[in-house]
């Protein structure tokens, strides 16, 4: 009998790798990341960013679909709220350097406009927030209104200051839908994994410590200048801009491992497949799309190959249209990392 | 209605507080130079002015990494303040952000005082940091002068440079159009006339 269970236990032990060697993988590649962003920060963000910001949009799109429901049911006013809010957020978004082109801003005229969108942004989130917790009647989230109303207060004081910190806070988004799945997919590993995190704070910590003294990138040209302005070296002129760079292409990086690798890889089988349409529970259900869904991510697909071709062609240009854009992704997050909740 | 008093109370003590503290005009002596708006403010740092018996020129040293911060905050453009300076300095946006910043502690406050896992004790601890996060914030973003003002530490300065001890204070980096100042640098001491008894 005891031979049996051994047995049967035998080939689920051999599968899946000890919680161990997951802590080694991620301070490794956390240790790895920090090193290439603080050595080059520069030229290894402009190859992952040609590498891996399309196709972890890709990655992120069928993540998305996995979690969308087939009958939205009762969340059907959260889902609506969802994607009006980020159809026109977006929208808005993107129009904004055409706005700026139009006419002739004063510095503070531009900046209530920016506080008006991070505003909307806020207050979006706020609503979603709400229409979670009624979903959610145990849970105690009213303390997230004050926080909501601070927030507004702080980017009301310094717009640009809010638009930059949600560069950096990003990409940490993704650490916390890991932290999410690995919850319910592999309870075991959540602990190590949270163990791990503890470990970022400590190589930013040393980063700003070795980085903090050097003097700022030679931003001569065009695309590094766009480099250095988009890690806030126009908002914090006092820091080195090698610094700023580099620790947020170290953010990137991270980001980019979870989305490309860690949630594929540690995930369930239906995001293991990322080839098999069948395995995204809204085309694989009787009542699903799984035309539409195909469809959706070929086309995905055909345009990280039209993001490569443009940054092959004129990778300045390319990245501006990319990172202006890629808010759609960014205020994606949002709503499904509140169904995870 | 008690936790909405007690809301209303903190409120108001934060807005007492923070505009009778609130950061003074830039003070510039105007029999000294009339700074016109081609004046631009660079950083804050700190200055030593010292005695050396054995000098023969005075000198003026400044830090390599200070001086990179001044390239750095030059190369940024006419006119930029620094980190702090670039917080609301638009009337409009700093109404906002006061009435957003009035529900949110209004809000909190309640939300305190109506919590029921809370005893009396750790409401009134939660309350009292609550009130000072809310002053450090408000004192740190409109700058205020909370403590001594910048001239205090020069106080003693006529008798340090007597004595032959250094003087350690803020100073206020600016670059102003040559032909305001004649080409030449200008330290401004921001000292005030003293009585015959030594007091201010």
């Amino acid at each position: 009998m005891q031979s049996a269970i051994e047995l049967k236990q035998w080939p689920t032990a051999r599968s899946v790798p000890s919680a161990r060697f997951f802590v080694a993988i991620v301070v490794l590649c956390t240790v790895a990341a920090a090193v290439f962003a603080s050595w080059l920060p520069l030229q290894v963000s402009i190859v992952t960013v040609f590498l891996f910001a399309g196709p972890h949009n890709w990655f992120e799109l069928r993540y998305f679909l996995t979690r969308l429901p087939v009958r939205f049911g009762r969340s059907r006013n959260f889902f609506l709220t969802a994607f009006v809010g980020l159809g026109v957020l977006t929208l808005v978004y993107v129009s904004l350097p055409f706005v700026y082109n139009a006419g002739t801003w004063s510095e503070d005229a531009w900046s209530t406009i920016i506080a008006t969108w991070n505003t909307a942004l806020l207050v979006w989130l706020g609503l979603l927030v709400w229409l979670r917790s009624k979903q959610k009647t145990r849970a105690n989230w009213a303390w997230l209104i004050p926080l909501g109303l601070a927030l507004c207060s702080l980017n009301w004081l310094g717009p640009d200051f809010f638009s930059l910190s949600l560069v950096y806070i990003h990409p940490l988004i993704a650490l916390w839908f890991l932290d999410r799945h690995l919850r319910r997919t592999r309870p075991a590993w959540s602990r190590a994994y949270r163990r791990c995190l503890c470990v970022l704070p400590l190589v930013v910590a040393g980063m700003i410590w070795q980085l903090s003294q050097t003097s700022s990138l030679a931003d001569n040209n065009g695309l590094f200048w766009r480099i250095t302005q988009h890690s806030g070296a126009e908002v914090l002129p006092q820091v080195s801009s090698h610094l700023l760079v580099s620790v947020h292409l170290f953010l990137e990086m991270l980001h980019y491992a979870v989305w490309i690798v860690a949630l594929p890889l540690i995930g369930s089988t239906a995001m293991a497949k990322v080839w098999d349409v069948k395995t995204v529970p809204v085309a694989k259900h009787p009542k699903g799309f799984p035309r539409l869904i195909a469809g959706v991510l070929i086309v995905a697909l055909v345009a990280v190959g039209v993001l490569w071709f443009g940054f092959s062609i004129d990778y300045a240009t390319t990245r501006d249209i990319y990172f202006t854009v890629a808010i759609a992704h960014v205020l994606a997050e949002a709503p499904f990392l509140l169904r995870m909740m | 209605m008690r936790a909405l008093l007690f809301a209303c109370c903190v409120l108001f003590l934060c807005a007492v507080s923070v505009n009778a503290d609130l950061a003074p005009s830039k003070p510039v002596d105007q029999k000294v130079s009339k700074p016109t708006q081609e004046t631009k403010y660079l950083l804050h740092t700190s200055l030593e002015i010292a005695t050396d018996a054995k000098a023969y020129e005075a000198k003026l040293q400044i830090p390599q990494s200070q001086l990179e911060h001044f390239r750095a905050a030059l190369d940024h453009g006419p006119g930029n303040p620094p980190i702090v300076g670039g917080i609301a300095l638009s009337s409009t946006r700093t109404i906002i952000a006061g009435l957003l910043m009035f529900l949110a502690v209004s809000v909190a406050g309640i939300l305190i005082a109506r919590a029921s896992s809370f005893g009396r004790t750790q409401k009134t601890i939660a309350a009292l940091v609550l009130f000072a996060v809310v002053i450090g914030a408000a004192a740190i973003i409109t700058r205020g002068n909370a403590g001594p003002p910048g001239s205090y530490r020069w106080r003693n300065l006529p008798q340090s440079l007597a004595k032959g001890e250094a003087t350690i204070g803020g100073v206020d980096i600016e670059v102003v159009p040559d032909d305001q100042i004649s080409g030449r640098m200008r330290l401004i001491i921001p000292l005030k006339k003293q009585n015959t008894s030594g007091e201010e």
